[in-house]
């Protein structure tokens, strides 16, 4: 009854706000959207991995970066838009992922949770430097017409290109859902997710499950990588803060709300727009996602004291 | 004999450290002052990993020293020597505050929060406008003592030496005892007594005091700061990488780690001017998978005391062999 009511509560003080913005400044509702589409599209596969492998994987920030530069290369030396390049991205990056389960990731499972965080920061370290070694710090971008795309309402006009991450987002976030609840492989991860020794026992191959999620994500993180290569600039550090970003939804929505974290990263990318369409703060908007875990822990942890 | 020979080699190394600007010239010297930062740094970190919290910090309260040190040399026209001390204090008290609320997150969510700690520092610090010199920083009058390379050394070797000792307290008292019960099993830790936040809280502070004099120390040293040199992800990349590769949750561990990757790192440096950190990724990641107890956990034996306790659990039979 409390959940609903405090579910309801938020609802409502989010509509609010939504309508302060919508009044004060339109379009950092609308940026604000557009942000959280990209910062939820690149958390799910991070949830995905959390809820079923049970590892935070600390290059996930660096995987998006390695995608994205794969993209920029295959994109520019066969002359094709990026969104061509996505499929065959995705798959490079699932083999990828697949290697670095199976290399690194599998040997660790079993050791203290710590030894799987040090091992994805050090393997996060070695992605982002080995770009620098092979390409230097020099950033790379595209320039494609169709991303300045803009609409206008009113006497406000904005781009509407970003609005595909959100849509991104959404396909990334159901169609992980769907494929989780309705297929063989799906119900078979979500059970290892729950308990691997009973998923064992019931004759579920628990590793080959955890290298096909894994390999998975780093497929979805790849084929945003190249979705983000459209957009932005790319130089080997560009995925670090996405990887803080991504876990600190991924810990607001709770383990294993995969779909839970669109509507966090709603909070995170209009709180975000907002302190950047205030003048005087404009630099401030990178705390944000900080002074979002401190309260999400604060508020848990009330909630754990007083249960 | 044995128990001196244990004494007489770590003398002897401090000795030797002691006496090495008469030995050597400008640029060797300068580089291990280089690594006697890092490896202050690697030791205060192990210190915190000995309770099972793995921070990623060490840059935010390294940085976070380095610009408490300058403003309060600027602002408070504080002596250098004391704004160190000052740095160390004012990294402990933002640490102790901070604790009270991320102290209470565990393993993973710990982890992470003191990762984004580097980059909340350096955000505040680049915003601060003229109080804190903004996105340009900040440049001294002039470097702690002249600038001369061997009280340079010596300085950070005291900060060496107060690291090693405050590891060595870390691992003599009972407060090892405290804290690997904590890292063994919480649970069992709370319930035999230990008041699990307190331990934390003290072993938190204590390595980010370090972190704070030492960030001290290198702007004095060097006579600046702005926010992306004292912030930089290196201060935190390399003492993680020398403690893993020297051996984790022991004081000779990080100082033989740090030796040899620092000594290393120079030489990289040189060679590969971009990208030459990809080598301690890579080393971090080796070190997790095939060694994990380090370089000296492969050469210490197991300890006698748990080599003890498991020939008693053998003999005692019961609970203890089931669980054994």
């Amino acid at each position: 009854m409390s959940l609903r009511r405090s579910a309801m509560l938020a609802a409502a003080g989010g509509a609010l706000a939504a309508a302060a913005i919508l009044v004060w400044k339109p379009t950092v509702l609308v940026y604000g959207v557009q942000r959280a589409g990209l910062y939820a599209a690149v958390a799910i596969p991070m949830a995905l991995v959390l809820g079923i492998v049970h590892i935070v994987n600390l290059a996930h920030g660096e995987l998006l970066m390695v995608a994205a530069y794969l993209t920029y290369f295959g994109a520019t030396l066969l002359g094709v838009d990026p969104y061509v390049a996505l499929a065959p991205t995705a798959v490079v990056m699932a083999a990828l992922g697949l290697a670095i389960y199976n290399l690194a990731i599998k040997h660790t499972l079993k050791a203290p949770e710590l030894n799987q965080l040090i091992l994805t920061f050090g393997l996060g370290i070695a992605l982002s430097q080995g770009v620098n070694l092979v390409f230097s710090s020099q950033s790379f971008k595209l320039s494609l017409g169709y991303v300045s795309a803009s609409a206008t309402i009113g006497d406000t006009s904005f781009g509407v290109y970003d609005f595909a991450f959100v849509a991104a987002a959404f396909a990334i976030g159901y169609g992980l859902r769907l494929f989780l609840t309705r297929t063989r492989f799906g119900k078979a991860a979500l059970a290892v997710g729950q308990n691997p020794r009973g998923a064992a026992i019931v004759g579920i191959d628990v590793n080959r499950t955890y290298g096909i999620v894994f390999a998975l994500a780093v497929a979805l993180v790849g084929a945003v990588g190249s979705m983000f290569l459209t957009k932005q600039a790319i130089f080997p550090d560009v995925g670090g803060p996405y990887t803080m970003k991504s876990f600190c939804l991924v810990a607001m929505a709770g383990v294993g709300n995969i779909t839970g974290i669109i509507y966090c990263s709603l909070v995170l990318g209009v709180a975000e727009a907002a302190i950047n369409g205030l003048r005087g703060l404009r630099g401030w908007s990178d705390i944000v996602f900080f002074a979002i875990i401190v309260a999400t822990i604060l508020a848990r942890s009330r909630a754990e004291s007083r249960r | 004999m044995r128990r001196l020979a244990r004494f007489l080699g770590p003398l002897l190394l401090a000795a030797a450290a002691i006496l090495l600007p008469f030995a050597v010239g400008a640029y060797p010297l300068a580089v291990a002052r280089t690594v006697l930062v890092y490896m202050a740094l690697a030791l205060s970190w192990d210190i915190l990993v000995r309770s099972g919290q793995i921070s990623f910090g060490i840059a935010g309260f390294f940085g976070l020293g380095a610009y408490a040190s300058v403003l309060a040399d600027l602002h408070a026209s504080l002596s250098p020597v004391l704004s160190i001390l000052a740095a160390g204090a004012a990294a402990a008290l933002v640490a102790a505050f901070l604790g009270l609320a991320i102290l209470r997150l565990r393993a993973t969510y710990f982890s992470i929060t003191t990762l984004a700690l580097a980059e909340i520092f350096r955000v505040v610090i680049h915003n601060g406008g003229d109080f804190t010199g903004g996105a340009e920083g900040v440049v001294l009058p002039k470097p702690i003592f002249g600038g001369d390379s061997r009280q340079l050394y010596w300085l950070a070797l005291g900060a060496v030496l107060l690291a090693c000792l405050c590891s060595l307290v870390f691992q003599k008292t009972r407060l090892r005892l405290a804290l690997t019960a904590i890292r063994n099993d919480e649970t069992a830790a709370k319930s035999n007594g230990i008041h699990i936040f307190k331990y934390l809280m003290v072993a938190f502070a204590a390595s980010s005091f370090i972190q704070g004099i030492v960030g001290g120390i290198q702007v004095q040293s060097l006579g600046f700061a702005t926010p992306e040199s004292v912030f930089d992800p290196n201060y935190t990349l390399l003492p993680l990488a020398m403690a893993l590769l020297g051996g984790i949750y022991s004081t000779p561990g990080p100082v033989l780690g740090a030796m040899l990757l620092g000594v290393a790192a120079e030489f990289l440096k040189l060679k590969i001017p971009y990208g030459h950190l990809v080598v301690y990724g890579i080393i971090i990641v080796l070190v997790i998978l095939f060694m994990p107890r380090g370089l000296f956990g492969l050469a210490r034996p197991d300890r006698p005391s748990a080599a003890k306790a498991r020939s008693l659990l053998r003999k005692g039979g019961g609970e203890g062999s089931s669980r054994a």
